[in-house]
């Protein structure tokens, strides 16, 4: 097969003064066949971006190519005129990237984000609409019309992922470099979109260089993989034999880091009495966003009649794509938004503990550890001796897996596990006998993430504190509760044992779930697990 | 992934030409207070109008009044009527924009359109109206200021506190039921330094470029206290012949101004900001 694109030799590397340059790629090369979708993967920092922007002539102006030759369809590009090679990028070359949130002008509407591609090429007007019309119903929208008329922010993150790839493909490029394009959407998303991406190959003749830390997802949609690390290509081969062969330690590592199996934790569930009474009981709860300063009523709503108990002792899960409403529940039982309607009835002196998604910001940057697990005694009007309260502290730290170092530290100097551990901390100091969990894990890799779920299952059985666990992803949900809900469109679809929920889905959302777990890795697993 | 951070760090030479330009008006500020310099509102018609000597280092004005000692004691008004104003201003800003930002609302709507009706107007004018109305004095004239300067730290405040509601470890602390006065005081505030720092030291210059103006005028500093721009309101008819009437307390007005945005510029690019 003939090569679209081929790199020899490409060093790339940032300038400093103060010390010598930081070399980000160092002697690569490869080879990129037509028509086919060749993986790349890597960890963090390891070069893959920065292959992909130096094929696309975007690097960022600090750096500076030492050596090597690019050929797009045996021509060198790296010796064209800037201005040429501009026009290669769109023509020739289409790229989508990680974040749809920020990639589309929130002051145009979908349709004139997209135009502007054809406007520089001269294309008349009428001629113009017709292909971005025709692309939309390429790339999946049913109503291809209206969201050429619409604003970004009126549809979904995968849906301008839609958009975007739309974009990218308008010129019908003979290469399009996907830089983690799935990264910021949920497993149902992702699958959707990859379907998307394989199925526009066939159409418009494409070849794919999707870059991707996600080795799962690779593994399904590439037909070959390239691996780097520390701006090399370690090994290139196909999918298949790459992925189940070990006779590569660095692969077998990464395999082992990114296989997030949480039957491999032998987490044991809890034993729940289901005859007590509940703990919490929500019913025919409504809530939304209200648009108007003084109208109370809701504009939106986002939770539509959720009834739902939670006992002592148990994990429950709560999943849902994206959009579902399964935060909005999380904040409105915590007391963050009022419900428009219906109740939330907790059992009386019940503590409430919550942690949210982002390490980024779950933690205060002014304050350091100490501050933080203090601020819940201070808060509740604890009686406590300051000695009494370090005694708390340092329990409760202990608990979460950190240690006395740690106290003194500000957020910046902490991993992310190690914030999402103190925000874990943070609940535990005022023993809760509920805690809401929102995606605590889904921005952590796979090796963190399973030490997250350990350790909520370890605060489960040791403290008999009640978890809502809510996430997108049907296997930790599977691994880890008793009981799932199956949230859709604000609505409770299904609520029940997950191991029955599993077996007979009655409800699309669940069976699109199941499917997004099946494709995205974990097949395997699927018919050993609960 | 760019290495920018490391290539070079542009602060610092923001930061050291910013102390030495503010550090000439500070040591103006306390050779003001030590009394090295003759009395600066002492006139003296046999000594008036001469140029730059041993006896007179920046000449005499007019009155025969010594330039480098009214330029010393100009020093301690400007020092202390921006330092005072602008943490009036910085006060009731801040409290205000917090309020704002953080219940929103009703409460949000009328502090804003308080706070906007103070900056649809000129602020001289609205400084030159109080001042009118409540009589020249100093008091007065930091009072006004402070009132005008106010809605700039409330808009600051106010647009930042909103953009921390949304924060994960703002809503935590509303999940612990800690008091708003405290969320406000203690989670919020700290995290608002980086807008607010900055804000700060330019509101330092923009409020003595504003008393200057106004002591030009006459309703800042009441001679025969010495004021920078009482000194070029005196100097503006003689300014051709005797030039060093005009041109040192210029230069102290120019380094006071001139340093503190150099410092603030710093400041914006150590916390991270663009440098423009």
């Amino acid at each position: 097969m003939k090569n679209i694109l081929e790199v020899r030799g490409l060093s790339l590397s940032f300038p400093s003064k103060r010390s010598s340059a930081v070399k980000v790629l160092d002697d690569v090369s490869f080879n990129i066949r037509d028509g086919e979708i060749i993986g790349l993967i890597g960890n963090s920092g390891s070069g893959k971006s920065m292959t992909a922007l130096s094929v696309a002539d975007l690097l960022p102006e600090t750096a500076s190519v030492e050596g090597g030759q690019i050929l797009f369809d045996g021509e060198d590009i790296t010796k064209m005129k800037p201005k040429d090679r501009r026009l290669l990028l769109g023509d020739k070359i289409g790229m989508i990237f990680q974040d749809p949130m920020t990639a589309l002008d929130p002051l145009q509407t979908i349709g004139r984000n997209l135009d502007e591609v054809l406007q520089i090429r001269n294309i008349p007007v009428r001629e113009r609409k017709d292909r971005i019309i025709e692309m939309l119903k390429t790339v999946g929208f049913i109503d291809p019309e209206g969201v050429y008329k619409r604003y970004p922010h009126q549809i979904s993150g995968g849906q301008r992922q839609r958009v975007l790839i739309a974009g990218a493909a308008l010129l019908h490029p003979r290469l399009l470099i996907a830089d983690e394009p799935t990264s910021s959407l949920d497993s149902v998303t992702t699958m959707s979109i990859l379907k998307l991406l394989k199925s526009l190959r066939e159409k418009l003749n494409m070849t794919i260089l999707f870059i991707s830390h996600d080795l799962y997802v690779v593994r399904n949609f590439c037909d070959r993989v390239m691996v780097m690390k520390d701006g090399k290509i370690v090994a290139t081969d196909n999918t298949e034999e790459m992925l189940t062969g070990t006779n590569n330690a660095f692969i077998a590592e990464m395999l082992a880091k990114s296989r997030l199996d949480p039957s491999e934790l032998l987490l044991d569930m809890p034993s729940v009495d289901y005859s007590g009474s509940p703990i919490l009981n929500v019913k025919d709860l409504v809530a939304g966003y209200s648009s108007g300063i003084l109208s109370r009523k809701a504009r939106t709503k986002t939770l539509k009649e959720i009834s739902f108990d939670v006992y002592p002792n148990e994990i429950i899960g709560v999943i849902g794509s994206s959009g579902c409403g399964k935060t909005t529940l999380a904040k409105t039982i915590c007391g963050l938004m009022k419900p428009t309607d219906g109740e939330i009835r907790m059992k009386e002196g019940m503590g409430l503990g919550v942690v949210f998604q982002d390490p980024g910001s779950c933690l205060n940057p002014s304050h350091n550890v100490r501050w933080h697990l203090r601020e819940p005694l201070i808060a509740s009007g604890s009686k406590l001796s300051p000695e009494e309260q370090d005694k708390v502290i340092r329990r409760v730290l202990e608990d979460v897996g950190l240690e006395q170092k740690h106290l003194g530290r500000y957020p910046s100097q902490l991993s992310g596990g190690q914030r999402q551990r103190v925000a874990i901390a943070m609940c535990l100091v005022l023993e809760p006998s509920l805690i809401i969990a929102d995606e605590p894990f889904s921005s952590l890799d796979a090796v963190l993430a399973a030490s997250i779920l350990k350790l909520i299952a370890k605060i489960n059985r040791e403290r008999k504190t009640a978890i809502i666990l809510i996430s997108h992803n049907m296997r930790i949900v599977r691994a880890m509760c008793k009981r799932v809900i199956v949230m859709s469109k604000g609505r409770i679809v299904e609520e029940g044992l997950t191991g029955e929920v599993m077996k007979n889905p009655g409800s699309d959302v669940t069976r699109e779930l199941i499917e997004a777990e099946k494709m995205l890795g974990g097949a395997r697993q699927s018919s050993t697990g609960a | 992934m760019t290495a920018s951070k490391t290539y070079r760090s542009p602060s610092r030479a923001y930061y050291v030409t910013g102390a030495v330009l503010l550090g000439i008006v500070i040591l103006a500020f306390i050779l003001s207070l030590t009394g090295i310099a003759p009395s600066p509102n002492a006139t003296s018609a046999a000594e008036k109008l001469q140029g730059p000597s041993a006896a007179h280092l920046m000449g005499t004005d007019n009155m025969g009044r010594d330039v480098f000692a009214r330029c010393l004691a100009a020093s301690k008004y400007t020092l202390l009527i921006s330092v005072t104003g602008v943490l009036i201003a910085f006060t009731a800003g801040v409290i205000t924009g917090l309020l704002a930002g953080y219940f929103g609302g009703f409460c949000d709507r009328i502090i804003m359109l308080f706070s906007n009706s103070i900056m649809c107007f000129p602020g001289i004018l609205l400084a030159l109206v109080a001042v009118a109305v409540f009589g020249p004095s100093l008091f007065n004239v930091v009072i006004a200021l402070g009132v005008v300067f106010a809605p700039t730290f409330a808009r600051v405040a106010r647009t930042g506190t909103i953009g921390l509601l949304s924060q994960e470890y703002i809503m935590h602390a509303k999940v612990l039921k800690v008091r708003p006065s405290r969320i406000m005081a203690v989670h919020i505030f700290p995290n608002l330094m980086p807008q607010l720092l900055p804000a700060t030291v330019i509101g330092l210059a923009n409020m003595t470029l504003f008393e200057s103006g106004m002591s030009y005028l006459g309703l800042g500093v009441q001679p025969p206290d010495a004021s920078y721009g009482k000194m070029l309101a005196d100097a503006q008819s003689y300014m051709m012949h005797y030039p060093w009437m005009i041109i040192f307390p210029s230069l102290m007005l120019v380094c006071y101004i001139l340093g503190l945005y150099f410092l603030s510029e710093g400041i914006r690019i150590s916390l991270g900001g663009e440098s423009r």
